[in-house]
């Protein structure tokens, strides 16, 4: 009988930013259990609700996108989608919220478990979605809910009547959250957090810049694993630390010409969309069978929250890539392709997420066009792994691959 | 005397192309409003004609091409008709911000029906601050000059608070309407239907004047045989073949919860001197709708109540596939209605759905479930 070998994986350097980022985001999930369990207040938060508030009042809150993804990356996105079925929940309702929903009755969640809120801080730039789903959490458990409204912005910039809304609303959040919670809100501290979470920002935007390299000094890959520090904590020192310490590798990489990308990168792609977490294995591996790098994703633009003033901190908020109209978003895909030499677009149609891809078609288009690269797209979903078929996605890859080899050869030859 | 004001109703309902055409030729100005709550008093009071911008009933060919299948077909199906030239010879669509289908509407529209401008609405869904107030005037003001912009027509304050008053006195004429239809069986879903349809397309003047021959002479008929009796809740419920599926089973509608029908109606606007601020105040005391921030879910106590008031054997919810706020709040509004004792199902509807062979099956078994009640 064949010994089985298994390959020794070597222990983690704790000086690395891969375990410096693990550990935050695992920090994040005890601290709240850790809270919790002294009786102090924890708080579910949006992905795009300003860090900076609960931060500044040293609130515990976690974050049931992360903890939904985390769920379905390790396979129990479709348990829980099927419970929140069996409560009545429509399999087309976004499936982090079901996730979500199913481990708010009171489903175990072995995978990423996260103690219940006492609160929930909902902020709609990223789809009105949230707010149904943030209601029907402060309606069955019989929380609070602390709600910042972030329209849609059909325009390319921020009007100033919106940043007078979202200041006021920022206003209201933080005098709720002192009388839930007892708190009280310091501005000297805000300013402290302002500074931190900037210097994050900016680790990030110039770590994930260095994809203009090429080869990329970094598998795209790695940045839908470290965005999760860039929601969460960006706030946080350890962050900033961690972010820079990502920084200092990605540059050592480049110029020791090594990379996180095992093998020869081939081509360079931009990706669309949230990661199909459930088949994040055969996503990643059938990039990488093919030479294939994902260099960028808007994810590398999104969470560079960099501002000057409590004023510029709304207006930033205004910008993520969700509430942004469709030439906005465009523009910001267009300048990662060209600055990191992009040569084809595979956008993920997410069934999870319909503003996401409501408007994909016309905008990935114009992208190609803009950019003239080839654009492929494949259905899938970002906790439900019923909505995804490998074969599709195998066959728009190679179908993607030998466009862009077959452009590669014309090149060379011309 | 009642049949000829119905068979008026249906006219304007089923051939809106026929009251566009009309509109146009008297040398009028349309301006499209989609749903939900777009400010078409703003409009009105432009001298332009409104016409509702709910979609319509027919296959998805064109629009595939700027959507995905996962996005709801109302939605789409305006792309569709705008894209298929059915809305040529309008001046522009408005599309507020109140769902993430809307908003992609709006964006979609610019490159599907670049003929047609899209002026888009955003509201505050923070409405109840003062602060939000000044949020929702910003909005009105992009449309007013949008709208200009597109019909070389001028704003007036004056005009609008005519426009504002014949809008409450219509709300008040919707409100009766329900009310008398509900003491009267023998009108049947399908023509209570046009009722509503007919009052997206008409100008509020023409649909008022209509509303009060007909409350008039159907207050003159005798009741008809009591049927079961149902509330509706959902966002569209004017499929014919649906109807026609309650009507066959003796179902009749005595209130609705349906965005595309009493919703619109239920909230008047409290005219002061500033036309512009009492119209924004309306839009802020607007509740209990599925599309609408409603931090304590009221809406779902809101039509147990109503249901409780009118009598109800039970609730029809009429979900339209792929509609996020309507999927969020049905398991709570079916647990409310369980534990109010109130029969409730579920019927989904698509615009694109031509088989009701469920939807039948699904309201035979729910008449089942109140007769046995």
């Amino acid at each position: 009988m064949a010994e089985e070998i298994k390959k020794q994986r070597p222990a983690p350097d704790p000086n690395s930013a891969k375990y410096k980022l693990n550990m935050i985001a695992k920090k994040a999930y005890d601290d709240a259990f850790a809270a919790k369990e002294r009786g102090e207040l924890v708080g579910w938060c949006s992905s795009n609700f300003p860090v900076e508030i609960p931060e500044t009042l040293g609130l515990y809150v976690c974050y049931p996108e992360n903890q939904a993804a985390g769920i379905a990356a390790r396979g129990g996105g479709e348990r829980m989608c099927s419970i929140a079925e069996g409560q009545g929940y429509s399999n087309d309702i976004c499936a982090y919220a079901r996730v979500s929903l199913a481990y708010a009755s009171g489903a175990p969640a072995e995978e990423q478990p996260m103690p219940l809120p006492d609160y929930v801080l909902c902020c709609n730039n990223i789809c009105n979605c949230m707010i149904k789903w943030y209601e029907n959490l402060s309606r069955e458990l019989h929380i609070p809910m602390i709600m910042i409204d972030i329209p849609f912005n059909p325009d390319y910039d921020v009007p100033d009547a919106e940043v007078t809304y979202i200041k006021n609303q920022f206003l209201d959040a933080i005098k709720q959250l002192e009388e839930i919670t007892g708190k009280k809100w310091s501005w000297d501290r805000y300013r402290e957090v302002m500074e931190i979470s900037g210097r994050t920002s900016r680790a990030w935007l110039e770590a994930t810049a260095t994809a203009k390299y090429v080869p990329s000094p970094f598998n795209g890959f790695d940045l839908l694993n470290h965005m999760a520090v860039m929601v969460t904590a960006r706030g946080k020192l350890e962050a900033a630390e961690a972010m820079e310490t990502l920084l200092r590798e990605y540059k050592e990489n480049h110029e020791k010409g090594v990379s996180t990308y095992r093998g020869e990168e081939k081509h360079r792609i931009m990706f669309e969309g949230i990661a199909c977490w459930p088949w994040l294995r055969v996503t990643a591996h059938g990039l990488r069978d093919r030479g294939i790098n994902m260099v960028t994703t808007i994810y590398a633009d999104a969470f560079g929250f960099i501002y000057k003033d409590f004023d510029d901190m709304c207006r930033v908020y205004a910008k993520v890539p969700n509430a942004i109209n469709l030439e906005y978003a465009r523009d910001k895909r267009i300048k990662l392709c060209n600055d990191n030499h992009v040569e084809g677009l595979l956008v993920h149609t997410n069934r999870s997420c319909k503003l996401w891809s409501g408007f994909m078609y016309e905008m990935s288009r114009q992208i190609g066009e803009e950019c003239d690269i080839p654009v492929v797209s494949f259905d899938g979903d970002q906790a439900d792994p019923r909505n995804f078929s490998e074969a599709q996605y195998d066959t728009r890859v190679q179908g993607l691959t030998e466009i862009m080899q077959s452009r590669k050869e014309a090149q060379n030859a011309g | 005397m009642l049949d000829e004001i119905l068979k008026k109703f249906e006219e304007a309902a089923c051939h809106p192309e026929l009251l566009k055409e009309r509109y146009l030729s008297e040398g009028k100005q349309i301006v499209l409003v989609a749903p939900v709550y777009t400010p078409e008093e703003i409009v009105h009071s432009m001298g332009l004609v409104p016409m509702g911008a709910w979609g319509g009933d027919l296959q998805l060919q064109e629009s595939k091409r700027y959507f995905p299948a996962f996005i709801c077909s109302i939605v789409q199906s305006i792309v569709e008709l705008g894209m298929k030239g059915a809305y040529e010879g309008v001046s522009a669509l408005i599309v507020p911000s109140l769902c993430d289908s809307l908003k992609v509407l709006g964006e979609n529209w610019k490159y599907a029906v670049p003929s047609i401008p899209f002026i888009p609405m955003t509201y505050p869904q923070n409405r109840k601050p003062e602060y939000a107030l000044d949020y929702t005037l910003h909005g009105y003001e992009r449309v007013i000059s949008d709208l200009q912009k597109a019909t070389g027509k001028v704003f007036s304050e004056k005009l609008l608070r005519v426009s504002l008053q014949i809008y409450n006195e219509h709300n008040e004429l919707m409100r009766e309407t329900v009310k008398e239809l509900a003491a009267h069986p023998e009108i049947s879903a399908q023509k209570r239907s046009w009722i509503f349809k007919s009052a997206t397309f008409l100008r509020k003047e023409e649909h008022s004047a209509l509303l009060r021959q007909f409350l008039e002479e159907l207050r003159k008929q005798e009741a008809g045989k009591r049927k079961l009796r149902i509330v509706t809740t959902g966002i569209l419920a004017d499929a014919p073949s649906l109807l026609k599926i309650l009507d066959e089973n003796g179902l009749q509608i005595v209130a609705d919860d349906i965005a595309a029908e009493s919703r619109q109606y239920k909230t008047d606007c409290e005219i002061g001197n500033d036309g512009l601020v009492s119209l924004a105040k309306k839009y802020a005391a607007r509740d209990n709708c599925s599309v609408l921030y409603d931090p304590y879910k009221r809406r779902v106590e809101a039509l147990v109540e109503t249901a409780k008031a009118v009598e109800a054997d039970g609730v029809l919810m009429v979900l339209t596939k792929f509609c996020d706020p309507e999927e969020f709040d049905y398991p709570l509004i079916r647990n409310a209605c369980n534990a109010a004792g109130l029969p409730i199902v579920e019927v989904e509807v698509d615009r694109q759905m031509e088989n009701y062979e469920q939807a039948a099956t699904i309201i035979e078994s729910f008449k089942e479930m109140m007769e046995s009640k």
